[in-house]
């Protein structure tokens, strides 16, 4: 009996000390991201063992919406986040909670991500290209989100009112693609996918690409002004993995030939897997593909144009006016961030 | 009007509430309904009235309708059944508003009738703010009002506290004596029958049959006066000896069995 | 004499009656509890704007004029999808109360249908009614009609047989008892139906304004939702139960008017 009980207490110490060398090698780390291939960076980098080797183990929370990333970013909930930016992004960042450390997702020339789909009656009626879509009706997710700043940037370039747009908030991409086929609405914005598929289907006509009228700093990876302050190392091995992520993504998916047409060889398709595990719904290796978007290799975020946002938001009435990016911007985790505002 | 019960027998599913009711009720006569607690007296004068289909049997009338009679069967309920959303006149006027008479016209019946009953002054009340007793004069005048020639009374004033009933009775004897109607009063209450009726039918215990009809001698503009109260007492008391046994019984039967 | 006690009083209590000033005491206090926890730091702005910055937010509202167009457009939806789904509930709930064949059907049906969350019914309500304001009344009107139908029939149930027995005595016509029997019988049952049917007419206004509405108090609360813009969110939810409110009251007044007889 006696022997039985020291055999278990020796066991139990071994189990208990092992946990400790566990957790004295590994740091726990967590961040938030949606199930889509622009977060695939964070999910290459953790299945590669990029995490790993910087001595951090990570957890990756999948929510379902950008707000929510955000949210858990702020509160404490997870230590990172990775998502777009958005009016509801800034005002939140505004209130001092988040910081962007690095980019993800851009909307890069010759790279397809955010078409505007036209209904094909009021394609045949003369909505042939973006500039087209003054005085129509356009179906956005929400008033504040990144449609919404594409379509704002898009007046401005080719100088008519937003106003002439009726936009119709129609909260979802499935809305939206009913609202199209139903012809409720002229034209809608809605992911390379997406879009292929609705052409596909003949509900729709891809009059034109974001990327082709209004390139912008899309996506960033932030993490809690708190995090900043207290784990600055751990901010900095969580930086550096990342990068290693966007890297392999970069080689594996934006690749081009010598004419600038993209391709996709071995690597992508050693990737797959690791997308079939953390991409929902999970994709066919073409949706891969089709939704792999221009993240920059080295994680360098469009700084002017984050500002540029900021300031278009809070012309809107959308971002309140004492939202300042200087505060929500640390750009001393990556090297080389472009078009660094010198004020 | 006269009106005549042939045969009539009614049955609730199983339960034989009526057996072969014969009777006759003479224009201008009143006749009470009285026997033990659940030997069919509402439902014989819901099936006289055409307010139940009887089982077997047939109900008939003769005669001629009295003049600008608009409701020949008109009931007074024990429970008033006023609609309390309507004042005292509103009460009384929804018994004429589908007749298709002027406003005027029907304004002066309603008017006449709440005189007759002594409701003039709570013609604008609503039935809430009156005592149990005004509002079945409330149920009278809307009775009267459509001119019946057959006037069935189901317990009308058992609802009512002693004091009350003496006055209402009083009220629908005036009533009687300028209108003449033909009326059937059902009651349990042996005092109120011998004080108001002209003929009694006592009915037996369930199925209810005819026992026997019983004729009240004194008229009743006299039955008042202290001579006759010694006749009328016997009456009671010789109507109670026919009931008393089976309403003993009645009493100790379970409901619905 | 013998010694005299009291008789010991054992009644009272158990007799809430109003405290008028109470209620506003209370709410006083807990915007006041609400403000010094959120200026003291207590309770961080990212979580829960002080109840100053919701009072701006409102003002803003009035000053922009963004208020009367939000309401405008919020209160025309309320009050047409209301009627349409009042109208239909009592006529259903009417039939339902009558007709045995109209209770066999609807019974069953309304117990099937009325659970349904209206916004999971979107998509279709999109589908058949486009994204104008077409499903939008059509998402309020939805929502009112299941529970007006049963607040109807079961109101007519509860008139009393004794008065239709009576109207029949009189020889009143069968459409003249449902008209002046069953009807205004019914009403004290009808009319405490408004109450809740009015609330989720309120409820389901943010519902039928997540659809491609520009304008509209749901629209707004939705938008400062989507924006992070928390004192914009209170202070539209603020309107909305500011709405629920003045609708109550509205309701108690014609209550005391329509039911004046009880």
């Amino acid at each position: 009996m006696r022997a039985t009980l020291t055999a278990l207490g020796a066991l139990l110490a071994l189990a208990l000390a092992g946990g400790q060398v566990q957790s004295q090698t590994k740091e726990k780390v967590s961040i938030a991201a949606l199930p889509f291939v622009s977060s695939s960076p964070i999910f290459i980098a953790k299945e590669l063992g990029y995490f790993d080797a910087e001595g951090l183990d990570l957890e990756i929370k999948i929510f379902n919406a950008a707000q929510p990333v955000a949210v858990a970013t702020a509160s404490g909930d997870t230590d990172f986040g990775i998502t777009g930016l958005t009016g509801g992004f800034y005002n939140l960042a505004g209130k001092g909670a988040l910081k962007i450390i690095a980019a993800q997702s851009r909307e890069e020339p010759g790279y397809d991500f955010v078409a505007y789909v036209a209904n094909p009656k009021a394609h045949e009626a003369g909505l042939r290209k973006p500039a087209d879509l003054a005085g129509k009706t356009v179906g956005i997710t929400t008033v504040g989100s990144t449609f919404h700043y594409n379509l704002g940037k898009l007046a401005e370039k080719h100088g008519f009112k937003l106003d002439s747009i009726t936009l119709k908030p129609l909260q979802s991409i499935p809305n939206m693609s009913a609202a199209l086929k139903g012809q409720q609405v002229d034209a809608i914005l809605i992911t390379a996918n997406n879009a292929y598929q609705l052409e596909k289907e003949g509900a729709g006509k891809i009059i034109g690409w974001v990327h082709q009228e209004t390139p912008w700093q899309l996506g960033a990876l932030f993490t809690s002004t708190r995090m900043v302050e207290g784990r600055r190392a751990t901010v900095e091995k969580f930086v550096r993995a990342y990068l290693k992520g966007t890297a392999a993504y970069a080689e594996a998916y934006l690749q081009k030939d010598a004419s600038g047409k993209r391709v996709f060889g071995k690597k992508a398709e050693d990737l797959y897997p690791i997308q079939q595990k953390w991409v929902k719904p999970e994709p066919q290796p073409q949706t891969v593909l089709a939704s792999a978007n221009f993240i920059d290799p080295q994680g360098r975020l469009l700084v002017k144009d984050i500002y540029d946002q900021v300031a278009w938001y809070q012309a809107q009435g959308l971002v309140d006016k004492d939202v300042d990016p200087r505060k929500f911007l640390d750009l001393s985790f990556v090297q080389g961030h472009m078009q660094v505002p010198q004020n | 009007m006269d009106l005549i019960v042939r045969e009539v027998s009614h049955r609730y599913g199983e339960l034989r509430a009526l057996e072969a009711v014969s009777l006759a009720v003479r224009a201008g006569e009143t006749l009470a309904l009285i026997g033990p607690s659940g030997c069919g007296k509402s439902t014989l004068l819901g099936i006289m009235g055409g307010l139940l289909q009887p089982s077997e049997g047939e109900v008939l009338t003769s005669g001629p309708l009295p003049e600008g009679c608009l409701n020949p069967f008109t009931y007074i309920f024990q429970d008033f059944a006023l609609l309390p959303w309507r004042t005292v006149e509103g009460n009384v006027s929804l018994a004429l508003e589908h007749h298709g008479l002027g406003a005027g016209e029907r304004a002066e019946r309603v008017a006449s009738a709440l005189a007759l009953c002594g409701l003039a002054e709570f013609a604008h009340a609503f039935p809430k703010q009156l005592s149990g007793g005004m509002r079945q004069r409330v149920g009278i005048a809307r009775a009267i009002v459509v001119r019946p020639a057959l006037l069935f009374l189901d317990e009308p004033l058992s609802a009512l506290d002693a004091q009350t009933r003496e006055l209402l009775m009083e009220d629908l004897l005036a009533i009687w004596a300028r209108e003449r109607t033909t009326s059937i009063y059902v009651t349990h209450n042996l005092q109120e029958a011998v004080r108001l009726a002209d003929r009694i039918c006592v009915l037996s215990r369930r199925p209810g049959r005819v026992k026997e009809i019983v004729g009240v001698e004194v008229p009743r503009e006299e039955r008042a006066n202290a001579e006759h109260a010694r006749a009328l007492a016997e009456l009671q008391s010789r109507l109670w000896d026919l009931i008393r046994d089976e309403a003993a019984v009645a009493d100790r039967e379970m409901q619905n069995a | 004499m013998p010694e005299t006690r009291p008789v010991p009083f054992r009644g009272g209590g158990f007799n809430p009656a109003g405290w008028r000033w109470a209620s506003w005491i209370a709410f006083a206090a807990i915007i006041a509890a609400w403000q010094l926890s959120s200026s003291s730091g207590l309770l961080p702005a990212l979580f829960m704007p002080s109840p100053l910055a919701v009072l701006e937010a409102l003002a803003r509202l009035v000053e922009t004029g963004a208020l009367t167009r939000h309401l405008a457009a919020s209160l025309q939806r309320i009050a047409l999808g209301w009627a349409v789904g009042t109208l239909g509930g009592l006529a259903i709930g009417t039939a339902m109360g009558i007709f045995a064949v109209a209770r066999s059907i609807g019974l069953p049906v309304t117990s099937a249908l009325f659970p349904i969350p209206k916004i999971a019914l979107l998509p279709l309500l999109i589908l058949w009614f486009g994204i104008g304001e077409p499903s939008k009344v059509a998402t309020i009107a939805l929502g009112v009609l299941f529970p007006t139908i049963i607040s109807t029939y079961t109101a007519i149930d509860g008139v009393p047989r004794n008065l239709i027995r009576m109207g029949q005595s009189f020889g009143l016509p069968a459409a003249m008892i449902v008209w002046k029997i069953l009807l205004p019988g019914a009403l004290p049952g009808i009319l405490s139906g408004f109450r809740i049917s009015s609330s989720i007419a309120l409820i389901l206004v943010v519902a039928a304004e997540m659809i491609g509405a520009e304008h509209g108090i749901g629209a707004f609360i939705l938008a400062a939702g989507n924006l992070m813009q928390t004192d914009q969110l209170v202070a539209g939810v603020v309107l909305l139960s500011l709405l629920g409110l003045a609708v109550s009251f509205g309701l108690s007044r014609l209550e005391r008017w329509l039911l004046r007889w009880r």
